[in-house]
Order: C-alpha cells, then structure tokens, then sequence
C-alpha cells in the first residue's frame, strides 16, 4: 500500500489515503472540525439578514414599537450593506478570532506541540495555520458580503461594483491583520481563550487609539469602516494609508510571532 | 592511533547541565553519555528531571548552563512523551503520515503502514485518534518516532498506560532498536529498565547519582546475604540473628520474609540451618540476595 493507497470506511466504502503534510492538516482542520461551516455560516447568516433589516426596519419598528411613532428615513442601497457590516465586523470578527486562536495557539496543548515542535521549524508550522486561516475568513466573508449584494439588489437596489470589489479587498486586508494579532496573542500566552481575549482587546485598542486624528488614517481599524465609506462615495485613495500601514503591521506581527516562539520554551 | 573516550563514543553527551525554574533547580551539573546503538534507561524518582532531561535533547527547552550535544540528524531524533496528544480528527495513518512528511518525506508510504502494524496499530489505522485510549495513544506516538528511521529514540515513560501484553510488546519492540538505533528511555517501572537496558542513569534531584552499564551497577551493590520466607511469627527469629556476630543487618521485608546480611557466608552456611533448628522457625525457603534495580534504586536515592 502506498501512501495514496486505499483506505475502508466503516460504512464498508472505499476511499482514497492522502498524503499528509501540513497545508492539508489545516485543510482537514478547518473541514473536519467544522471550522469552515461555522465560519460561513455566521457571515452568510449576517449576509442574508443585514439586507433585511435595512429594508424593513421602518416596518418592524411600526410594528413592535408599542404605539410610538418612529421615522426611518426611506432605505438606500448601501444600508444594506452597512448592515451587514455592523455585524460581520463584530461577532464575525470574533468568530473568527476564535477559529484562528484554534489553530494558532499551537502550545496550548503541550504533548500536541512537542510532536510538531520536535520535528519541525515553528516558521514551518505556523504559515499554513496563518494562511489558511485568512483564506478561511476571507472567504467567509466575501460569502456574506456576495449574500448581503445580492438581496440589496433585491430589495434595495444596486450597489456601485468597483465601490464594491474595493471594499472586499480592504476587508480582506484587515482579516489578514486581526490574523496576524491572533498569531502574536498565541506566543505571549498559552491558552486558546488567552488568545481570543488578548487578540479582541488589541483590536478593540485600535479604534479608541483612532481618536485622535492624524493617527486615524494609518490605523488598520480604519479599513472596518471602508466598503461602507466607498458605497456612499468615499474615494478608495483615502484608504491607501491604512492599507499600506495594514499590510506592513501584518508582516512585522508574523515575524515577531515567528521569533517569539521560536524563542519559547514547551 | 587515538583512542576514542567515553565522551566521544556518546551519541549524546552533556556537560555540566543546568535548568532552573525561577529559583527551581530541575538539573544541576548533569554530565549524561548515551553510547551509540546502546538503551539507555533513565531512571528517577517523580521530579528529578527526566522530561526536563529528555526535552532538552529534543530541542524543547533550552539549558540554563553547561552544554548539550546530539550527534544525530536533527530529523532522525524522534521524542515520544508520556501522554502523546494528536489532533482527534486526524485517523491513527494520517498522524503517522504527518511524521514522516516531517522528518523522513524521502521514505515510502508503506513505512506508515509497517510502523502501526510494529506498534499494533494496523487495525485501527483509519480510526479518528480522538476516540483512542491512553494505550493507543502511546502506541501511536511510538509509531510516529519509528516511522522516521530514527537515529535516536528518546521515549519518557513509553509503557505508563499499557497493559501487561501492550506493555511486552512496547518492550520488545523498544529492545529490537539495540544496535540499529540509539535509545534513551525514561521509566519508573525498575524492572522494565533492568529487562531492555544494557547502560543506566539514576537522576535524583537532577543529580545524576550513577551512570554506566547495568552489570556494572548492580555488581557494585551486591551484598552477601538471603532472602529467609518463614511461617509467622518472624520476629523471634529476626531478633536471635540480630545477635549473631556474622549477621550485619535483619530486615523484615515482609511479614513471612526476612532480608539477612551476612559478613562471611562461611559462617553463615555453617551456622544459619542450625540457629534455625534451635529456634523452632518453619522455613519455607532459603535463597541468596540477588541484587536488582530495584533495591539498588532505593539505595542510591534513600
């Protein structure tokens, strides 16, 4: 039998044995754990319900208001959108800081650690658990984001598609730095819950560190609020500071997170 | 020509190891050599720096003084702790597989398949490992080290959570790396120790209080004397060859067993039966102290 030979299921089927390394150990990680479903299930779930809301919130608060009379200003296309944002940016960001603290905090577990750890470099560990982990909240929310199009295209109207596409890439962008804080948050502590808390409180750092003006600009948080911001006619040269800050930010947390468990101890 | 020293032969060597906790000292000066092809057994009581020991040959943690050698390929060093942990969604073959991408990718597939078949795996290989026992989870972190042809084996307790027959197998397949790879191995079981290992370390505090072959060992602490199993009472009789001037100390190792040490077997052969007729005692049996680890572990860390 070779190493892609072939394996019997319990249910008496046959399936194929493939390879392992550690890009697809990220891979089963994210599908055999549910990872993924959870991930896309939260940002479509926002997707499909933020569109909703914008639309019909007059109504609902009509409704359920108790006889008070409340004026919502009749709903545009990019609410839609800044719906599904309001909520993606914060429990979807918190999901997945969760599911990348599942993979990063690799010292969490120290016998699991010492199988890895013993037999290869921490760089070599860590890439595939950062790069996986990013394409997996990227996906999801673009996912949510194509969701959250969509239906305001129904209900709403049209969305701008440049305004659109941009707002994804920055997006993006931002995932990859909230990431890369989870990578830094496992090699200051040692526990996967540690690690949430530690990565949710840096982020939450950045916007009130957003306060003061010239410093705003720069800030990866400034990027949150972009694809809103280009749908109601920001201009995306606005975001390239961040984007660039975001970008250098991302790269210096990896190394650090490299060298800072490289340098630890099990 | 020159002679090769100790040091030189060792596959690992240390020299003057040091590892503090905070104000802990876990070792302190230990000078390990780990002859090439030999099984090393590791002994010592609960926290006298086993692990501490075996994960700085791994590379896990880092000395706070002195200085570590392994003169292995870094990828043919494979650590098995005590309680292997594994990803629970992995089957038992793609932990195995990982391994080998990691240490040994050169190496064919069918090595995956012959490390659980030696490790008594094999019909479990396509099991997810998160339903496994702590046996089989020692097994299967002794198949992940033997799947790379490893060059050195450090196990930390391998056989703490198996059964008698798991326990023999392990034991057997551990023995069968005697000459094909080098073996240090940690354990509290003296016995399993005495049965597998030709050199032994005995650690206590992080102190290495002794290091050589076994023979060595134990031939240094053999003492003349014998195991006396009588019918109860015992005390009497401990108490009339306390008095005896050939006799050097009577301890009762159990309730029908006396443990006699004797100055000059002469005098005891000629005087022991008679004492005993004297006395009335109803000896079951009569046979000379052999030394084992066991009784000479207790001795260098009482």
């Amino acid at each position: 039998m070779t190493a892609e030979g072939m394996q019997r299921s319990g249910a008496g089927t046959v399936a194929r044995r493939r390879p392992m390394s550690l890009w697809r150990l990220e891979r089963l990680r994210l599908l055999r754990s549910r990872r993924l479903v959870v991930l896309l299930g939260v940002f479509t779930f926002f997707g499909l319900t933020g569109p909703m809301l914008a639309r019909y919130m007059g109504e609902l608060l009509e409704r359920f208001g108790g006889g008070v009379t409340v004026t919502v200003p009749e709903p545009v296309p990019a609410d839609g959108i800044t719906q599904y944002l309001a909520n993606s940016s914060q429990i979807g960001v918190l999901v997945v800081l969760v599911v990348a603290a599942g993979a990063l905090a690799f010292d969490a577990t120290p016998e699991l650690a010492a199988f890895l750890r013993a037999r290869t470099p921490v760089r070599r560990l860590l890439m595939p658990r950062y790069v996986l982990s990013v394409l997996a909240a990227g996906t999801a929310f673009t996912v949510g984001m194509l969701a959250a199009w969509y239906e305001t295209q129904v209900l709403l109207g049209g969305l701008p598609v440049g305004a659109m596409l941009v707002g994804i890439g920055l997006s993006w962008l931002y995932l990859a730095f909230a990431v890369a804080v989870v990578a830094v948050a496992s090699a200051l502590t040692r526990s996967v819950l540690a690690t949430v808390a530690l990565s949710a409180g840096l982020l939450l750092t950045l916007p009130i560190v957003g306060v003061v003006e010239p410093l705003r600009r720069w800030l990866p948080s400034h990027l949150v609020g972009a694809p809103d911001a280009l749908l109601r006619g920001a201009a995306a040269a606005d975001y390239t500071m961040a984007a660039l800050a975001t970008a250098a930010a991302t790269v210096g947390l990896l190394l650090a997170a490299v060298r800072m468990l490289r340098r630890r101890e099990l | 020509m020159s002679v090769q020293t100790d040091a030189e032969r060792a596959l690992v060597a240390t020299s003057q190891l040091v590892k503090r906790y905070g104000s802990q000292t876990a070792l302190d000066g230990v000078d390990l050599q780990v002859p090439v092809g030999s099984v090393y057994g590791l002994v010592g009581p609960n926290g006298s720096g086993k692990t501490t020991l075996l994960s700085i040959l791994a590379g896990l943690r880092r000395p706070s003084a002195g200085r570590s050698e392994v003169r292995a390929d870094p990828g043919r060093v494979a650590l098995v702790p005590d309680t292997p942990r594994f990803d629970p969604w992995l089957t038992a073959w793609e932990c195995v597989d990982l391994a080998r991408h990691l240490t040994a990718p050169h190496l064919p597939g069918e090595r995956v398949d012959a490390a659980l078949t030696q490790t008594g795996l094999a019909e479990a290989a396509d099991r997810r490992c998160g339903g496994f026992s702590r046996g089989m989870l020692q097994r299967l972190g002794l198949a992940t080290a033997v799947v790379s042809d490893p060059e050195l084996l450090l196990l930390d307790e391998p056989c703490s959570a198996l059964d008698p027959a798991g326990r023999r197998e392990v034991l057997d397949l551990v023995a069968g790396f005697r000459g094909r790879a080098t073996v240090l191995f940690s354990s509290h079981v003296l016995g399993d120790v005495q049965e597998i290992c030709d050199t032994v370390g005995v650690l206590r505090r992080g102190t290495l209080l002794f290091q050589g072959p076994l023979a060595d060992l134990l031939h240094g602490h053999a003492r003349a004397g014998y195991a006396l199993r009588l019918r109860a009472p015992v005390e009497p009789v401990a108490a009339l060859l306390a008095r005896q001037p050939w006799v050097t100390d009577v301890d009762a190792a159990a309730p029908d067993l006396l443990h006699v040490g004797v100055s000059d077997t002469d005098d005891a052969e000629r005087h022991l039966p008679r004492l005993l007729a004297d006395a009335g005692a109803r000896m079951v049996s009569l046979v000379p102290l052999q030394p084992d680890l066991e009784s000479v572990f207790l001795e260098l860390t009482r």
